[in-house]
C-alpha cells in the first residue's frame, strides 16, 4: 500500500467529487441530462475507482457484500411502494397527482422517490456486478479465499 | 468564430493521438495515447456545447472524463497484475 502514493492521493481527492457529481446528476435529472441510472452509475464508478486502487478485500470492508445484497431490492421496493402508495391513495399505479395535496407537488414528489430508488438499484447491481467479475477465481467453493491470480505468476507484481 | 477554430484544431490532435495508438511500440504507449484521445474527445465535446449553446454538455464532458480516468486505470492494473482486485497487503 505504500506505493502509488499519487494514484492513491488523487483517487482520495476525487472520490467525494464524484459522489458529489452523482448527487447532482441524480437530483438536477428533473431540469437537465440525468436522473436515477446515471447517478447510480457515476457513484458505481466512485466504488469501482476505490476497488481498483485500494484492492478487493479493502472495498468489500467499506461496502459488505450483504449491504449491496439489502440495497439492490431496497431501490425495487422504493419504486414499487410508490406505486402501491398512489394506488392506496387512491389513483392509477404510479399516479402520481393524488401523492400530495397539489397535483404539482404530487408528481415533484413521486418522480424524487422512483428516481432515488432507480438510483439505489442501478448504483449496488453494478457494484455487485464489479466485485463478482473482479473476485472470480478467488473463493473455493466453501467460500473461502484461494490465492490471488498475481501470486502465481511468475513475475512479481510492480 | 472562436469556437469553430477550437473545433478544427482539435482534429489533427486527435488523429495524431490516434496514429499512436495504432503505432504504439509497447501497451504503454497505447494507453497513454486512448488517454490522450479521451481527452481531446472531452474538449471536443464542451467545445460542441458551447457552439451550440447547450450548457448541459458540461455535464456530458465530465461525465466523459470520469469514465476516461477509471477506464485507464483499470487497462494499466489490468497489465500491470493481471487482475482487477489484486491488493498489495492481502487480508487472508
Amino acid at each position: 500500500m505504500k506505493q502509488h502514493s499519487i494514484l492513491r492521493i488523487v483517487t482520495k481527492l476525487l472520490i467525494p467529487l464524484i459522489l458529489l457529481f452523482a448527487l447532482y446528476v441524480q437530483f438536477h435529472g428533473d431540469f437537465g441530462p440525468g436522473g436515477g441510472f446515471q447517478a447510480g452509475v457515476i457513484v458505481a464508478a466512485g466504488l469501482v475507482l476505490y476497488a481498483l486502487v485500494f484492492g478487493l478485500d479493502t472495498a468489500s470492508e467499506v461496502i459488505k457484500e450483504w449491504v449491496l445484497m439489502v440495497l439492490v431490492p431496497l431501490g425495487v421496493l422504493i419504486y414499487a411502494g410508490v406505486g402501491v402508495a398512489s394506488l392506496l391513495l387512491g389513483g392509477n399505479f404510479l399516479d402520481y397527482n393524488v401523492l400530495a395535496h397539489d397535483p404539482v407537488h404530487g408528481q415533484h414528489l413521486g418522480i424524487l422517490l422512483v428516481e432515488l430508488g432507480v438510483g439505489v438499484t442501478v448504483a449496488a447491481a453494478l457494484t455487485t456486478i464489479f466485485f463478482a467479475f473482479a473476485g472470480r477465481g478467488r473463493r473455493n467453493p466453501t467460500g473461502q479465499r484461494i490465492a490471488q491470480v498475481a501470486d502465481l505468476a511468475q513475475e512479481p507484481p510492480r | 468564430m472562436m469556437f469553430e477554430v477550437a473545433a478544427v484544431a482539435l482534429f489533427p490532435a486527435m488523429f495524431l493521438a490516434l496514429a499512436r495508438a495504432i503505432a504504439g511500440p509497447t501497451v504503454y504507449d497505447r494507453v497513454l495515447a486512448v488517454n490522450t484521445f479521451g481527452t481531446f474527445t472531452v474538449l471536443m465535446i464542451a467545445v460542441l456545447g458551447f457552439m451550440t449553446d447547450q450548457k448541459d454538455f458540461i455535464d456530458i464532458a465530465l461525465a466523459y472524463a470520469l469514465i476516461n480516468f477509471i477506464g485507464t486505470i483499470a487497462v494499466l492494473k489490468f497489465f500491470a497484475v493481471g487482475d482487477f482486485g489484486y491488493q498489495q497487503e492481502s487480508k487472508k
